[in-house]
């Protein structure tokens, strides 16, 4: 299968999903990512933008509503090789290397091998050196960076990334808000990042969505028109912190009456 | 996984093992009962011919049966893997064909097959399907559904997830299975052997058995014990270098998704009608003589409505009785020593390091093939029997317990340190929960290990219930009355393991509710 080529929109309509015995994950959502854009989802614990994502990667079947990436089902686009996804948990196999879990993502996109990338990538994720490691031997930061290394190994269309910088270290975090987005930029990705952090959205994200607690719902779509890389001290920057954490409280506050009921 | 410290603690237990035995041969010397460590090593120079080409015709068969059994184990896995609606019926198909007496399946064979090789083999193929089969199910299936979305979120299906994900992730399972069938293998071939071979390690027992010779008695059981234990030593060692660690102890099979209204009832139909059509197709196939060859017709027949279809009930129900009377407190017994020892190691755990090398290389014993030593010992009547069924529950009970015991939640023992709480507090409060999945996980285990225990000491020697009465059937070519046991004994040892399971589900979902809820 030849390397997915070009921007992906994906289109949420009417997207919402439940669980059997449990409250609603999703309300229906109707939201487009524009192709090449980063987007973070920016939301409360447990407010579903996991199953969002999932929905988007196609791990999970929407209960209601519909997400089509080019107009193709996300499956469809799985197939081709179009999607990465970074876990929250790193989810390494415990049985390869280092450079075996990276390379393993091309197989499975059905890629042709590429030892030249996957040690590039090993490299900007700060780890070379441990490309012979076996996962036990790593650090939960250090699997995670080898996580998001595996995620860009396909050169995907879509990254879909679920809160990757939870266990890294702040040194090695500002290293990467640094050295992704131009990655992904010139690439032409579309990404959405799940994050509990304002900041890391702020500092990585062409647009914020804040969502509300559970279910889902969209309570502020937060354009970020800063270049990169980004001064974390400027006025614009901090105004929009600013922004974003007042939408989340607010969210917050507005759910409330619901969750009481 | 299983952690054994190093070579000492295990060199350390054999020696005073074998320590004991001298001493216990010492004392009872005599007594025409146990040859000591050097009467069996001399018999043993004395008859390096003899032993060593029963040993050869043994091996050879045992590991036929061991590849055969084991590829067919591995290829049903694979296709349970692909096709997840089968894998009930699958695991039920092979809880079935573990629960058939080998006993009764010998003889059945033996006249099927005609002389030769053919049953030994089959009957080690029997042997070790399931103990291979369950670990590698739990280890296919134990997959982190994270990885699986991996594999998933490149579009990827069922056979990706096998190659990629699931078959290497379960290869310490089947490891441990491996080493399980190992001995599993030798005790299926020796069993097979009772049933009329020409040559092999079983022919020798019966010979030294009717000629009451002590010593080539012990020499045999401690070369079959020798044998496995090498073997499953062998397999681990193997299992070390490929995967950098020791195979995990495998307790229980997996469980399929909870089942509510009417597939609870469809399963187990669909299950009953597969073995029946099985049964009828196997017995309706070209060349198989119906003098021989019973079907589920003949039996029903046989049971219900032939002339002496109540003769035959009364016979079968006065051996089923004469059965139980050793089966349940042996059982009992295996159950209560087993779970009973492992809470005294882990009240003293220096103990411990010197009695599990021991008790896991003991586990890997064809505990069958030692059982007219036992009877020997121990007399024919109720003691011996009993003591032998306790014998093979004990082993994989205490393996179980001492396993299910140090899964205790480390950071829940930490509570308890901190407010110095002792060692019988944790026991009664953290520990002994968590051993009772293992512990349940080891009781529905051994139940037809329990059977196939007290069955062959009926036949080997007791002659006393179904054991008795079906190697009497055999001799007598009474293939209705044989098959008629052959159908009651696997239905009660499937019935006695999904009793156990129902126990085992009601105190789970208090003690381990993440094992039996969705």
């Amino acid at each position: 299968m030849a390397e997915s080529q070009g921007c992906a929109r994906i289109e949420c309509t009417g997207l919402g999903k439940s669980f059997p015995g449990a409250l609603r994950a999703v309300t229906p959502l109707d939201v487009t990512f524009q192709p090449g854009a980063t987007t973070a989802l920016v939301g409360p614990s447990g407010c579903g933008k996991s199953t969002l994502l999932r929905l988007i990667a196609g791990l999970e079947d929407p209960s209601e509503g519909k997400v089509l990436i080019d107009d193709l089902p996300p499956v469809r686009q799985a197939a081709r090789g179009a999607i990465s996804v970074a876990f929250q948990d790193p989810s390494l196999l415990p049985w390869l290397t280092v450079r075996a879990n990276v390379a393993l993502a091309r197989k499975l996109a059905r890629q042709s091998p590429d030892p030249t990338l996957v040690d590039e990538l090993i490299g900007l994720v700060g780890l070379s050196g441990s490309e012979k490691t076996r996962p036990a031997a790593l650090s939960g930061g250090m699997r995670q960076r080898a996580a998001i290394a595996r995620a860009l190994a396909t050169q995907p269309r879509i990254l879909l990334l679920d809160e990757p910088f939870g266990a890294v270290d702040e040194l090695t975090r500002r290293q990467l808000a640094r050295d992704l987005p131009p990655l992904w930029q010139s690439r032409g990705t579309t990404t959405l990042l799940v994050t509990h952090s304002i900041h890391e959205a702020v500092t990585l994200a062409d647009r914020i969505l804040v969502l509300s607690p559970r279910p889902a719902r969209i309570v502020a779509d937060i354009a970020v028109p800063l270049p990169h890389p980004r001064d974390a001290h400027g006025a614009d920057f901090r105004a929009l912190l600013t922004r974003t954490s007042k939408a989340l409280a607010q969210g917050d506050a507005d759910n409330a009456p619901m969750a009481a009921q | 996984m299983m952690r054994v410290a190093s070579v000492g603690p295990p060199l350390l237990g054999g020696v005073l093992l074998i320590m004991g035995w001298g001493a216990l041969a010492a004392v009872l010397r005599g007594g025409h009962l146990v040859a000591g460590p050097a009467e069996v090593a001399g018999w043993i120079a004395a008859n390096p011919g003899l032993l060593g080409r029963a040993l050869g015709k043994t091996l050879t068969n045992a590991t036929l049966g061991f590849l055969a059994g084991n590829l067919v184990a591995i290829a049903l896995a694979g296709v349970a893997m692909i096709w997840p609606r089968l894998l009930n019926l699958i695991s039920g198909l092979a809880l079935v064909v573990f629960c058939l007496p080998l006993i009764a399946t010998g003889p059945i064979l033996r006249v099927l097959m005609g002389p030769g090789d053919g049953p030994q083999i089959v009957l080690a193929a029997l042997a070790v399907y399931y103990t291979t089969l369950i670990p590698l199910l739990t280890g296919l299936r134990a997959t982190p559904a994270v990885w699986l979305d991996l594999v998933h979120s490149y579009g990827r299906g069922r056979w990706s997830e096998l190659i990629h994900v699931r078959a290497r992730a379960a290869l310490p399972y089947l490891f441990a299975g491996l080493q399980i069938a190992a001995p599993a293998a030798f005790l299926g071939a020796m069993v097979g052997e009772f049933t009329g071979a020409e040559q092999g390690m079983g022919v020798l027992t019966i010979r030294f058995m009717r000629a009451l010779d002590v010593p080539a008695l012990w020499a045999i059981a401690v070369v079959a014990a020798a044998v496995s234990m090498v073997v499953y030593g062998a397999i681990g060692a193997v299992a070390r270098m490929v995967l950098h660690d020791r195979p995990p102890v495998i307790l229980s099979p997996p469980r399929g998704k909870p089942v509510s209204g009417l597939s609870r009832l469809f399963q187990p139909a669909l299950l009953i009608a597969a073995v029946l059509v099985l049964w009828w197709a196997g017995m309706a196939l070209p060349g198989m003589n119906p003098f021989f060859a019973k079907s589920p017709q003949d039996v029903l027949a046989a049971l219900t409505t032939a002339p002496q279809a109540a003769a035959t009930r009364d016979t079968l129900w006065t051996a089923l009785t004469e059965t139980a009377v050793f089966l349940l407190p042996g059982y009992v017994a295996g159950l209560m020593l087993g779970a009973g020892l492992a809470i005294a190691l882990v009240l003293v755990p220096n103990l411990s390091t010197l009695v599990m090398p021991i008790a896991v290389a003991l586990r890997s014993v064809p505990i069958v093939t030692t059982a007219p030593l036992i009877v020997l010992f121990l007399g024919r009547g109720a003691l011996g029997t009993i003591s032998l069924v306790a014998a093979m529950v004990f082993f994989p009970t205490l393996v179980a317990c001492l396993h299910g015991m140090r899964q205790a939640p480390g950071q829940i023992l930490d509570v308890f340190h901190i407010y110095a709480a002792g060692r019988l507090r944790q026991m009664a409060h953290i520990r002994i929960p968590a051993m009772l999945p293992a512990f349940f996980a080891a009781a529905r285990m051994s139940v037809p290990a329990a059977i196939l225990a007290v069955t062959v000491v009926e036949w080997l020697t007791t002659g006393r219930g179904l054991g008795s009465l079906m190697a009497l059937s055999a001799s007598v070519s009474d293939y209705n009355m044989l098959w008629a046991a052959v159908a009651v004994v696997t239905t009660i040892s499937a019935l006695c393991y999904a009793g156990v399971a129902a126990i085992e589900r009601r105190i789970l979902f208090v003690y381990a509710p993440e094992q039996v809820r969705p």
